[in-house]
């Protein structure tokens, strides 16, 4: 089963094309990696496939739904985490978590138990009351994608997640993630961090809002014949 | 709408959380009336002044007693000359002078008709202007009396009458004003800065994500500081009418469904620019040039309207502030009801519904 069809969506602002007719399929459960230099398009990739940003031409259809006509029914479906930081600072981890919970209806008392159950598992239950602010960035980092995942969506976007925390982090980070798409959730990951894009599933490169080559990192790698993701990547955005 | 009550509660914890900004909020209209009050005040009370009585009869005398039984004045030396005069002025001993002429009591008698010479010190021109004010009130107070007091010949003809706030008290001109200035400053510049703030943040972009009616968040940010200005505003009367009693002869409710209307145009502006603005300082630009300048320099708050010429007058009725500040001062001072202000009311609620469709239509086409 597919979680996300794309079928030449294209995206254009003026006479600018932020995103030009770019196809792929994303399997449930799957890991995949969306990378790209900065600006080649893939925010706004993102931005379509959530709901936010209607799409110039082409479809895509996010967890069964159409994008264009569906749009409430998507981000019912989905849990997005950004690059930036973007929890309420003056509010605690549990706060937020509630806050958000409650957009989603989820219920009350379930809302309760899934907080508790999700910070155990993150081993922030000691936490749970301390404003956001005063925690470590990394620590941050994982609240957010706890809170992403909260509703239990079939798609998560996850827009540059471990950018600025450290290796350690990072490498709980992917854990995290490991963790969820092992129950079925798939997983939209965009990253400049290499040897995290060795970790997808499948990756795709933007360049220029063109989809430049697709595949699992291993198949990438002998195609253009080199020995890491970060080498296909440097090749294939110069050109 | 529990989720709206969700966002609700969150922009409580926001400002609850944030004291120095909630201890500004609340402590602002306070001390802004009271500095007003006491302090940029423009009533002047026991102003030191000379009488030079040339006639020195029993009319002249009976107006000496009339000025100096005002509050507005001190007789602090009756000079003979007007060289002394001269001299008390250069001295800073007074800040006016009148000059009785000879004969005065027969020429009203006679002629009634007299002169009566007023000398300012306009190097404060504020003050001059108004303690001439004061001395127009009193002669017209004395030839009142004076006409009443003759039962033949010819009275005096000039018959103009304060009607109302008669002894002139600012306080009256600038309690509207801070209350409007209060509601705009709280609703409209904290609820779209905050607004800003989270666009700012990215967390904006966390809650449209979701899959959240997008005028629940524009609610959840402006109800908060609605009740805030709400608040302040009665703190506000309450001074104004307790302290420097300030007549509130129309209803109380009726006065506070006024307040809250213009709360609701206020708001719904503020809406308009958390739309339209994406960082704190377009905010706080568009709010202080495009709603807080216009309130202060045009709603004849402090400057009077009908002294500006044409093209402001004409201007000024485009921002809300000039409405409300006519229909609190009627319902507060004159005690006008529903049907003497309901032009007004309209006026402003038409505001508000325009600048809420607008601003709908806006958050649509957003993202």
């Amino acid at each position: 089963m597919n979680s996300i069809e794309v079928d030449h969506l294209t995206k254009k602002f003026g006479d600018f094309v932020a995103v030009n007719e770019i196809s792929f399929q994303v399997r449930e459960g799957e890991i995949f990696g969306f990378l790209g230099a900065n600006g080649a398009g893939k925010t706004t990739a993102i931005k379509m496939m959530s709901g936010l940003l209607q799409p110039t031409s082409g479809k895509a259809i996010v967890a069964g739904y159409d994008v264009t006509t569906q749009a409430k029914l998507i981000k019912r479906n989905i849990g997005y985490m950004s690059q930036r930081f973007s929890l309420y600072n003056d509010l605690t981890v549990f706060e937020n978590m509630q806050l958000f919970g409650t957009i989603y209806k989820i219920p009350r008392t379930e809302l309760k138990q899934r907080i508790m159950d999700s910070l155990a598992a993150l081993e922030l239950t000691k936490q749970a009351n301390l404003l956001v602010n005063s925690i470590p960035l990394g620590w941050k980092q994982k609240l957010a994608f706890a809170t992403a995942i909260l509703h239990k969506p079939k798609i998560v976007f996850l827009d540059e997640p471990t950018s600025g925390v450290d290796p350690i982090v990072r490498r709980e980070f992917w854990n995290l993630i490991y963790q969820t798409a092992s129950t079925g959730v798939t997983i939209l990951v965009t990253t400049h961090y290499m040897d995290e894009a060795e970790y997808c599933h499948r990756i795709s490169i933007m360049a220029d809002g063109n989809i430049r080559l697709l595949g699992t990192p291993e198949e990438l790698k002998q195609q253009v014949g080199v020995s890491t993701i970060n080498d296909v990547f440097v090749e294939y955005v110069k050109h | 709408m529990k989720e709206l009550r969700m966002i609700l509660k969150k922009e409580f914890i926001h400002i609850f959380r944030d004291r120095i900004t909630l201890l500004l909020v609340l402590a602002m209209p306070v001390a802004l009336v009271l500095l007003f009050g006491f302090t940029i005040s423009t009533d002047i009370h026991n102003a030191r002044i000379a009488v030079l009585d040339h006639s020195k009869d029993s009319q002249s005398q009976a107006f000496i007693q009339k000025l100096s039984s005002s509050n507005y004045f001190q007789i602090v030396s009756y000079p003979n000359t007007e060289t002394e005069i001269d001299f008390q002025f250069k001295e800073n001993n007074i800040k006016l002078a009148i000059v009785i002429p000879h004969n005065f009591e027969s020429q009203l008698e006679k002629e009634h008709n007299t002169t009566i010479q007023v000398i300012d010190d306009v190097s404060d021109l504020n003050i001059a202007s108004i303690l001439n004010n004061y001395v127009r009130s009193v002669v017209l107070d004395f030839q009142n009396e004076y006409n009443e007091s003759i039962t033949h010949g010819e009275p005096f003809s000039i018959t103009t009458k304060m009607e109302y706030n008669s002894n002139m008290e600012s306080v009256y001109m600038f309690v509207p004003g801070i209350i409007t200035l209060i509601m705009i400053l709280v609703t409209a510049l904290m609820s779209s800065i905050t607004l800003a703030r989270e666009k700012e943040t990215g967390t904006m972009r966390m809650l449209f994500i979701t899959p959240v009616k997008k005028i629940y968040v524009v609610i959840g940010k402006v109800i908060p500081y609605m009740i805030i200005s709400f608040i302040s505003t009665i703190v506000i009367i309450v001074i104004s009418v307790f302290v420097f009693k300030m007549p509130l002869n129309g209803s109380i409710f009726f006065l506070l469904l006024l307040c809250i209307i213009f709360m609701l145009t206020a708001a719904s502006f503020g809406m308009l620019i958390s739309t339209i603005s994406t960082t704190q300082l377009d905010a706080m630009m568009i709010t202080m040039m495009g709603l807080f300048l216009p309130t202060v320099l045009l709603s004849g708050f402090l400057f009077p309207l009908n002294s500006m010429p044409m093209v402001f007058q004409v201007l000024a009725n485009i921002f809300p502030a000039k409405w409300f500040i006519l229909a609190i001062k009627d319902v507060m001072i004159k005690g006008s009801g529903f049907f003497d202000v309901w032009p007004y009311l309209t006026i402003l609620f038409g505001m508000a519904v325009i600048f809420i469709s607008i601003s709908l239509k806006m958050l649509d086409k957003r993202n």
